[in-house]
């Protein structure tokens, strides 16, 4: 059936599940490629026939030109919604992704990356009053300033933001600022006790 | 020092500070840690809580953790030991030591810059006063000296010799007088108010108190009956204290009806049942396993097996019942229970003591009923679990979990730890009397714990050796002929690892000495030590809980009897 593939890869996105990135499918996408490009050779040769005044090739000539830009159209929405994982994943990640994440990335998607990742620390540094505002930490207001954490390796010492170090010792519990340590809980050093 | 204002003096001080806890390893200083963590949580005071379990791992934590502290708050450990000496900190950094370990050493006591006692004052009336101890004028009497060597006339250096004379005299009187005081003073070693006990009292001048905070405060208080550290008549009196608070936070409506949602924290107060883990187990199986009933009448015999069964049929408990699981028992027999062992316990020389304790319960939800002892059996499990893989610290992090209440799933698992234990302890306290091993060496009894033994491994933690120790004990007086038995302390040692060749020695009271619960084997085990020249290791912060070699045994018990006789 004709723009069957470009579906599959809409529907291969579908599945998969909130915040992963499936692998870029290039295989499909060359696929669906080549089926436009037999589509529109079709095309070409039929219209003119049907320039020449054979109006029963018209019907046809259009069947062929909706599924072109069905196909299109699936492409796009597959290409555009990638991209907004990914950019929901910088918010998330922070600038350095996870490797299997880039692994599942294609060439240009990681060129938009780059590109989306300066753009968004040149604003950031911009904002406030210097050396800029995070704006990627508390998404969300926190409920408190403070946190219990609980030590689940032995990391050595950690220097806080008044420049007292702390020993982060297997098993030790500490309270400390949310915004010191969230990245530390990110990286599963820390462990977070909800009270 | 002690601190006389709990606000002034210790809590506004430790704002804006980071603030270093170091807790021992037990229920009662976990309660304590908790209460205080929820104080901080309140007011914002960054902090970082190091369990240590002995003053090696003490002075360990606190090497680690002392960069940029000034504040630290030691729980359940450190009063007993000089802790500037041990600690060598820098001069601003302060102590305040909240601990139940009784006597306080007098130089934490009498520095009046670094270290702040958390303590009742009327429990420290026994330290010697301070002249009794320290003495000023040490450069007087070296001045005196150099003026001896002075040319000065016969006549003046004769006089000046006499005084000095005198002045030695007098000097070597308060030395031996020091001494003496000081042995009076350290001679027994007992517990003061539960730490927990002291916390939940902090908060409640603070109006910070919460049901939850009370709930700790009363394992806490548990936690000291369980494990023989004070008396019943203490006990009681903490009891009474800790109602009130209860009656005040679980107010019920006038009809009777529940005020709180069912979703919250609920405590009463009832005279619970002083059968271990009834609840969690099945009828029959808890009273074998409880100490008061099982020594007065001899469960681990054939005949108080008998005996145990005519007393059930006594009460109208059909055996069938009693074997299954106490939840599921008929409804109308489990709510009789109580008052049917009530009625019939005179018959077989049982008294209300031994059955019923004024105790607390709570429940969370309509499910776990949980009463106090339970908590604390299960909490000392899981304190004590011997899963190797885990560390001490993992241990200390699953209690405070269970104390937490976050997951039934964690509670369920420690209480069946904590059945474990009372299998193994009850069957130890059998094999120990069925084999005769209970000997009394004159003025002590002891007994060893066989080495290799399937359930010996248990007992290499010191909260099951002190309840291993109790039970056998009175086990032993309640068969014996002997009629000194109940005069008789008793020691008794366990292996603790077999490729190091170590094993505990630990020495409880007599037990007719049961309503001080005061403990002279900690100075007596130490000057066992030293007329030995051995090498013995008390890492605890028990004294009375020592480690030796285990080929040094012979020796130090000769030594030991040498001293008690």
């Amino acid at each position: 059936m004709l723009a069957e593939k470009a579906l599959d890869l809409v529907r291969e996105l579908q599945r998969s599940l909130d915040g992963t990135l499936p692998p870029y499918n290039e295989d499909k996408i060359r696929q669906v490629l080549e089926e436009m490009q037999t589509l529109f050779d079709q095309n070409k040769d039929k219209a003119q026939f049907a320039a020449e005044g054979q109006t029963h090739l018209l019907s046809a000539i259009q069947l062929r030109h909706a599924a072109i830009r069905r196909n299109k159209r699936c492409l796009l929405a597959y290409l555009y919604n990638r991209l907004d994982q990914i950019k929901k994943m910088r918010w998330e990640y922070s600038s350095v992704l996870p490797s299997d994440v880039k692994y599942n990335m294609c060439e240009q998607e990681v060129q938009w990356f780059n590109q989306y990742n300066r753009l968004l620390a040149n604003y950031m540094r911009t904002l406030g009053d210097n050396g800029g505002l995070d704006l990627t930490q508390d998404m969300k207001p926190p409920k408190a300033l403070y946190v219990l954490v609980r030590c689940l390796v032995d990391h050595g010492e950690f220097e806080t933001q008044d420049g007292t170090t702390i020993l982060l010792k297997k098993n030790s519990q500490h309270y400390l600022m949310r915004a010191e340590c969230e990245n530390l809980i990110r990286q599963g050093i820390l462990e977070h006790i909800v009270q | 020092m002690l601190v006389k204002d709990f606000k002034k003096d210790f809590y506004d001080t430790l704002q804006r500070q980071r603030v270093l806890v170091l807790v021992a390893f037990d229920v009662d200083a976990l309660c304590a840690c908790k209460i205080l963590q929820y104080l901080f949580h309140c007011d914002q005071v960054v902090y970082t809580v190091v369990p240590v379990d002995g003053l090696q791992s003490l002075e360990q934590a606190y090497l680690e953790n002392a960069e940029g502290i000034r504040q630290v708050v030691l729980i359940n450990c450190g009063a007993t030991v000089d802790i500037v000496d041990l600690l060598q900190p820098e001069e601003h950094v302060r102590f305040y030591i909240c601990d139940s370990h009784r006597p306080v050493d007098i130089h934490n006591f009498y520095n009046a810059v670094q270290v702040k006692l958390l303590m009742r004052e009327d429990e420290l009336s026994t330290i010697p006063s301070y002249d009794e101890v320290f003495r000023d004028d040490e450069e007087d009497s070296d001045q005196s000296d150099e003026e001896n060597d002075d040319p000065e006339s016969g006549y003046k250096k004769k006089r000046f010799d006499d005084e000095s004379i005198l002045r030695r005299q007098e000097r070597r009187q308060w030395n031996e007088e020091r001494v003496r005081i000081l042995f009076d003073y350290t001679k027994f070693t007992s517990y003061g108010t539960s730490v927990a006990m002291v916390m939940f009292e902090s908060a409640w001048k603070l109006s910070k108190d919460t049901n939850n905070l009370l709930w700790l405060a009363i394992v806490g208080v548990t936690d000291q009956y369980v494990h023989f550290k004070t008396p019943r008549d203490k006990y009681m009196e903490d009891v009474i204290a800790l109602q009130s608070h209860v009656s005040r936070h679980n107010q019920r409506g006038s009809d009777g009806e529940s005020l709180l949602s069912v979703n919250c924290l609920r405590i009463s107060f009832e005279e619970e049942l002083h059968l271990n883990l009834y609840r969690h187990w099945t009828l029959f199986d808890s009273i074998c396993h409880s100490m008061p009933i099982a020594c007065k009448l001899r469960l681990w015999t054939l005949k108080g097996q008998k005996r145990l069964h005519e007393f059930l049929a006594e009460m109208g408990l059909p055996i069938a019942q009693c074997k299954q699981q106490f939840s599921a028992m008929d409804i109308t027999l489990r709510s009789e229970v109580k008052a049917r062992m009530q009625e019939y316990m005179n018959k077989y020389g049982l008294e209300n003591q031994d059955i019923v304790l004024p105790s607390f319960s709570m429940q969370f939800g309509y499910k776990n009923l949980l009463c106090a002892t339970d908590y604390v059996l299960a909490c000392a499990a899981s304190l004590e679990s011997l899963d190797s893989s885990k560390l001490q610290t993992d241990n200390f992090l699953l209690a405070s979990d269970i104390l937490q209440r976050s997951s039934p799933e964690k509670t369920d698992a420690a209480l069946e730890g904590a059945r474990a234990q009372l299998r193994s302890l009850v069957s130890q306290v059998q094999s120990s009397l069925d084999m005769h091993q209970i000997i009394s060496a004159g003025p002590f009894l002891y007994v060893f714990v066989q080495e290799g033994t399937a359930d010996s491994r248990f007992f290499s933690q010191p909260m099951s050796l002190i309840r291993l120790a109790r039970f056998t004990l009175q086990a032993h007086c309640s068969v014996t002929r002997n009629k000194r038995a109940q005069s008789l302390p008793l020691v008794l040692g366990a292996p603790l690892s077999l490729e190091e060749g170590t094993c505990l020695i630990i020495g409880i009271p007599p037990l007719d000495t049961d309503d001080e619960r005061k403990n002279f084997f900690g100075k007596a085990f130490e000057q066992a030590a030293q007329s030995t020249n051995m090498t013995v290791k008390c890492n605890g912060f028990d004294t009375f809980i020592i480690e030796m070699r285990i080929e040094d045994r012979s020796k130090f018990f000769d030594a030991l009897i040498s001293i008690l006789q």
